[in-house]
């Protein structure tokens, strides 16, 4: 279609605010009322995002596409730049999806305390927060988007959340704020030392093109390395990577139901679509000295997360705890900065979206059952709700990754990336993560199919037996869960149609662009390697 | 004697003058009144007050009036002096500029006079 | 005696020249409130009880009003036909008439106005009503117009004087409560000794430079270099203990919570917005514009003073359990970040103080509004667990004071996020890294100061308000209808300019301070 659609994304992302409003406006004796009117805006917004995915042109899914350029605040050079490729699309489809299915999930069962109005609300502000992160193309707007989440959440594990709410949700507000605030920081250095004028922009810009695209290339090695430094520092609070990755249990423990499905679907992945989106393409010398770091975190984390999960009591907390150790096999993929791990990588986040998504909302609705998660008292689910045992299962084998589900194609190519590093990254180094990291998927099936064991086999205790409340899949149930299933079996069995839509994206994030024949510095040895971003910051400083 | 120190002069000879007369006076006065000595007379005697009791003491709530108003107008003539003595040089300007200062002074006793601070009850 | 004065004198002293049209807005302020003194003397027993107020939001809106056309005139560049265009200065260039003055001559006009708009209720309420809060409200904004406006040490003393006398009256209104007049108590003595302080400054800086005159000074200090500055540093430093006082920089800062704790909280809007901007605007027009040539001597002073006052008001805040002490902590620890503009020392800090400055006075008399409201009658209900539940049992105020601390916490979409953000550029701007991200790390311990508040009024308050209490607050007490203004406009002002910045920053890099020579 040729028609000039760079509204599309716009509408897109401020529909969900506009539902909010509304929702807001409704008053809070007409409950059915709220509920559906949040439903039909998550739907319209998922409609436009269906729209988005057939319109969208994946011959050319390496550029920016639906982009709009407006004025925001002139005065620091802040553009409203937004646009969407290859590797946003993923994001922005799974955020659509994973919304609306939340919103069906709570009108089937609210948590308590009630308040509609309020909850619902929070989600779509959180939708439109989340689809504004993925859109935007300005360091500033996404910077606001990015915040813009938090504060959702926050309210969400406080209001809603279990006994310890309180002190999780505060550590999930400061933990990530901690991040933002350094991050920021490096933005405004990146603003004030990259140059813009060498693709064609301003001197000073945040524009997240132009610094792509190399305005970044004059900047010292020392600086970028510690611009590098913060963004890491934000992003990774927001992965969670391993040191600091402690707000991530407790957050997800507390959470509500549908507070940790977003938790886990989407907001994790800002952190690793920060990396892909943000570090690696503006710094890739920094992200080259970094890497090796960065893969050491992430190995330890599929390892400490995986430990960590052995040592749960609490089905909910296992269960944030893997998620520890998928993001790091995500981290380790984005750290070899190759194509392939990056891609790797994308895909993992979209699997891990749809997989622990999934996980929480069994482990929510067996909370509602069994009014404990308590893997000591839980068992027997295969008798008592035999279909959700079943869905368990089916959860577990495509968590650990078994082929075929899409949980492999998140974690194979992974570590098989890291067999191959970008050039620049010392080889050995990186091999020996792989072995750690195949250790990693060993125990990842230990412990989810401990888990499995512990809660669906067996059966069932005294306690819960002949307990009426205790049904199988309800009929909302089954409307919110059958796409992610769908769709865990769909990208397992036919990972091709994910892998062509980010592969472009991935391999022009990975490229500098700012003149025309330039050598790719990440793929020669590392002494070369550097040797030659260091030329390209003298050609630089002789054409300027 | 240089013409520096002899202008001092003029001072000292004032201030010879000046002690030689309270001198005088008090030794005169000395000369021709009765002497009747009481204990009473020796007290330190301070506006009214009687000195009586611990140093810390409380005084009337009232006097504040008084250090006000003494403020308001004394701080008026410090600046009313010097302005009255180069009139001629400030000319109209400083005429009206001493009426404006007059004038807001004069308002905060109006002020105070509405609100009744002034009565001594 | 007039026909002396009619007599060309022979040494006439030179009358200077004054432009009226600059000190238009400080005229109708001051005269305003010398005027209303008149008229309540005057006529004490026949004015409404809606008169005062409603004078001094008129006075406040035409002390405005008329810096628009003076706005209009300084940013702009001369012309061929405008040549008087352009900053200028009057009273024998004492007062200067520039961008920078203009905006805070409008900054205490809103502030005027919104806080009679908040007094109004509160005085009536505590039974303290009177014409003498309007009457030192306006004559403080005077002072503080004077102090953003002085182009000559001597003037800005005086503006200082004027703006902090009333204040210590003010802040000892509540003359029934015990804290209050602690508070005006306490105020009012290290007031004092810093006012003296500040004066032995610009003696020190007098003797070092041979004059008051800003103009005059930064001529000195550009073209002499002085062999032993010791004399002038010495004033410098005394200066900036004397604008930190005012600003509640650490070490200067213990005054603070008491007395925020203590005075009328309206009175508390009034000094965390007017007062604050007035010594942050005295403190830009010294330090940045006179002693720009002397800035690596004072730049370090300025960046260590901003660290601390950064870490022990974000850090101390945390402990603290009434919600006015922990305003003052925060009040504190803004003042950090406007230092950290200061410290900058370029024009782009000094726009983003600004930006800062205006952003937060309105965000901050929000606050207090709310925490007047809520702690109802008699001052002293102002613990956390007072206003427990506050957003259930009146969610108008819930709401609005969320607004308020969320743009204290910096988060986006709030006038507060670009203040914060424009700030830290600033400092990165000058390579100021280290402070930029001491900065950014206190605003995340700041933060969890006002989730606390947030939590409290949001979450807390089931065990504390019992439901028929519950029932009855949730029906009755309607806000005021002047703080119902306030609330508005400072909701407003919070959001729109969170979302679009644009035209206040424009704004705040218009005026740029200039020392103009008149």
């Amino acid at each position: 279609m040729e028609f000039d659609n760079n509204w599309l994304l716009s509408v897109m992302t401020f529909v969900p605010l506009v539902g909010a409003a509304i929702v807001m406006a409704i008053p809070k004796a007409e409950e059915e009322l709220i509920k559906w009117a949040a439903l039909i805006t998550s739907l319209v917004a998922a409609g436009l995002g269906v729209f988005l995915l057939t319109d969208f042109n994946y011959d050319n899914a390496g550029e920016l596409q639906y982009v709009a350029d407006a004025q925001w605040i002139s005065v620091i050079n802040s553009r409203y730049i937004i646009g969407v490729d290859g590797i946003a699309l993923p994001m922005i489809a799974l955020t659509l999806l994973v919304v609306p299915l939340c919103i069906i999930y709570t009108m089937g069962h609210f948590p308590e305390p009630r308040n509609p109005k309020a909850l619902l609300s929070l989600i779509l502000i959180l939708e439109t927060g989340m689809l504004g992160t993925f859109i935007a193309q300005d360091l500033i707007l996404f910077f606001v988007f990015f915040e813009v989440v938090l504060l959702p959440m926050f309210f969400m594990i406080a209001v809603w959340g279990g006994d310890d709410r309180r002190y999780a949700s505060l550590k999930f507000f400061l933990y990530t704020m901690f991040g933002s605030a350094l991050m920021l920081v490096s933005f405004l250095a990146m603003y004030f030392l990259a140059d813009g004028t060498i693709v064609g922009d301003e001197a000073n810009t945040f524009s997240m093109i132009a610094l792509s695209d190399g305005a970044t290339v004059g900047i010292a090695r020392t600086s970028q390395l510690w611009i590098f430094a913060g963004m890491f520092v934000g992003f990774g609070v927001k992965v969670p990577m391993f040191p600091f990755h402690t707000w991530l249990p407790d957050a997800h423990t507390q959470a509500p139901t549908v507070g940790s499905v977003i938790l886990a679907a989407v907001l994790l992945k800002l952190g690793t679509y920060g990396f892909i989106r943000i570090a690696i393409p503006m710094l890739p010398e920094a992200a080259a000295a970094w890497a090796p770091f960065i893969g050491l975190l992430a190995v330890i984390g599929i390892i400490y997360g995986a430990l960590g999960c052995l040592a749960q009591t609490d089905m909910k907390r296992l269960i944030a705890f893997s998620s520890v150790a998928h993001m790091g096999f995500v981290m380790l993929g984005i750290s070899t900065l190759t194509d392939f791990g990056i891609n790797a990588a994308v895909f993992g986040m979209v699997a891990h979206g749809l997989i622990t998504g999934m996980l929480f909302f069994i482990a929510g609705s067996v909370k509602d059952r069994y009014h404990t998660l308590d893997m000591a008292r839980l068992g027997g689910l295969l008798i008592s709700a035999p279909r959700m045992g079943w869905i368990l299962g089916f959860c577990a084998m495509a968590s650990l990754g078994l082929p075929g589900l899409a949980g492999f194609w998140g974690e194979f190519p992974a570590i098989l990336a890291s067999y191959n590093p970008a050039a620049i990254l010392p080889e050995a180094t990186f091999r020996g993560y792989m072995v750690v990291a195949a250790l990693g998927t060993v125990l990842a099936a230990g412990y989810l199919l401990w888990m499995l064991q512990k809660t669906a086999m067996g059966t069932p205790k005294d306690e819960f037996v002949d307990n009426p409340e205790i049904t199988d899949v309800k009929t909302y149930e089954w409307i919110a869960w059958a796409p992610l299933l769908a769709l865990i079996l769909a990208l397992g069995l036919y990972p091709k149609p994910l892998f062509s839509t980010t592969d472009d994206a991935v391999v022009k994030s990975l490229q500098v662009n700012v003149m025309d024949d330039v050598p790719d510095c990440l793929n020669l040895d590392t002494d070369q390697g550097e040797a030659c971003f260091d030329d390209l910051r003298e050609q630089f400083e002789a054409a300027g | 004697m240089s013409e520096f120190l002899r202008s001092y002069l003029t001072v000292a000879i004032f201030g010879a003058t000046g002690c030689l007369l309270v001198g005088a006076f008090v030794g005169l006065s000395a000369l021709v009144r009765p002497t009747r000595p009481q204990a009473q007379k020796y007290l330190t005697y301070e506006s009214g007050v009687d000195p009586v009791g611990t140093g810390w003491s409380q005084s009337n709530i009232r006097y504040y009036v008084f250090a006000l108003l003494f403020v308001m107008f004394d701080v008026e003539a410090v600046f009313i002096f010097p302005w009255a003595t180069r009139l001629e040089a400030y000319g109209y300007f400083g005429l009206v500029e001493m009426a404006i200062f007059i004038f807001i002074l004069a308002l905060g006793l109006f002020y105070a006079w509405r609100k009744g601070v002034l009565r001594w009850v | 005696m007039l026909n002396i004065l009619a007599q060309p004198p022979t040494d006439a002293i030179p009358t200077p020249d004054v432009a009226w049209s600059g000190l238009m807005p400080l005229l109708i302020l001051s005269g305003g409130a010398v005027l209303l003194l008149t008229i309540v003397s005057l006529a004490k027993d026949f004015i409404p009880r809606w008169f005062t107020p409603i004078y001094t939001v008129l006075i406040g809106i035409a002390t405005g009003v008329a810096a628009i056309p003076l706005w209009l005139r300084v940013t702009d560049t001369p012309s061929a036909a405008d040549p008087n265009n352009g900053p200028f200065a009057t009273l024998d260039s004492s007062f200067g008439v520039d961008g920078f003055s203009v905006f805070f001559t409008m900054l205490f006009a809103a502030v005027v106005v919104l806080v009679a708009l908040l007094a109004n209720d509160y005085l009536r309420r505590e039974d303290i009503d009177g014409p003498e809060f309007y009457v030192l409200m306006m004559l403080s904004a005077s002072g503080g117009i004077v102090m953003a406006s002085a182009n000559d040490l001597i003037v800005m003393f005086l503006g200082l004087e004027i703006l902090s006398i009333a204040v210590y009256v003010m802040a000892a209104m509540h003359s029934r409560r015990i804290e209050s007049q602690e508070a005006g108590m306490k105020y009012f003595v290290l007031g004092a000794l810093s006012s003296a302080v500040f004066l032995y400054g610009i003696a020190l800086t007098y003797g070092a430079t041979g004059s008051t005159n800003l103009v005059e000074i930064r001529e000195f200090l550009s073209n002499v270099i002085l062999l032993n500055d010791a004399l002038l540093l010495a004033g410098f430093a005394l200066l900036l203990v004397g604008f930190g006082f005012k600003v509640a920089a650490v070490p200067f800062h213990s005054w603070t919570p008491d007395v925020y704790q203590g005075a009328p909280t309206p009175v508390v809007g009034f000094m965390a917005s007017a007062v604050k901007a007035a010594a942050f605007a005295g403190m830009l027009r010294v330090f940045w514009l006179t002693f720009g040539s002397y800035r690596t001597d004072w730049q370090p002073v300025i960046y260590g003073l901003a660290i601390a006052t950064l870490l022990v008001g974000s850090f101390v805040a945390i402990v603290q359990t009434d919600v006015k002490r922990m305003l003052a902590y925060s009040s504190i620890s803004h003042a950090g970040y406007l230092l950290v503009g200061v410290q900058a020392a370029t024009n782009e800090g000094t726009a983003t103080v600004l930006f800062y400055l205006a952003a937060y006075a309105f965000m901050v008399i929000g606050s207090f509004t709310v925490i007047t409201l809520a702690t109802g009658p008699g001052d002293a209900k102002t613990s956390l667990t007072d206003i427990a539940g506050l957003a259930r049992t009146r969610p108008v105020l819930g709401i609005a004071l969320t607004v308020f601390l969320l743009g204290q916490a910096g988060v986006p979409f709030t006038s507060g996020f670009f203040a914060k953000f424009y700030v830290i550029s600033a400092a990165a701007d000058a390579n100021s890294y280290g402070l930029a991200i001491v900065a950014m790390l206190a605003a995340v311990v700041a933060a969890f100061l006002y989730l606390r508040i947030m939590m409290a009024i949001w979450l807390d308050g089931d065990e504390v308000a019992d439901p028929t209490e519950l029932a009855a607050a949730k029906a009755g007490i309607p806000v005021p209808w002047g703080a119902a203004v306030v609330l508005v406009v400072t909701v407003g002002f919070t959001l729109v300019f969170g979302l679009w910045p644009e035209p206040m920053i424009e704004m705040a890099r218009d005026a740029v301070p200039a020392l103009a020579i008149g």
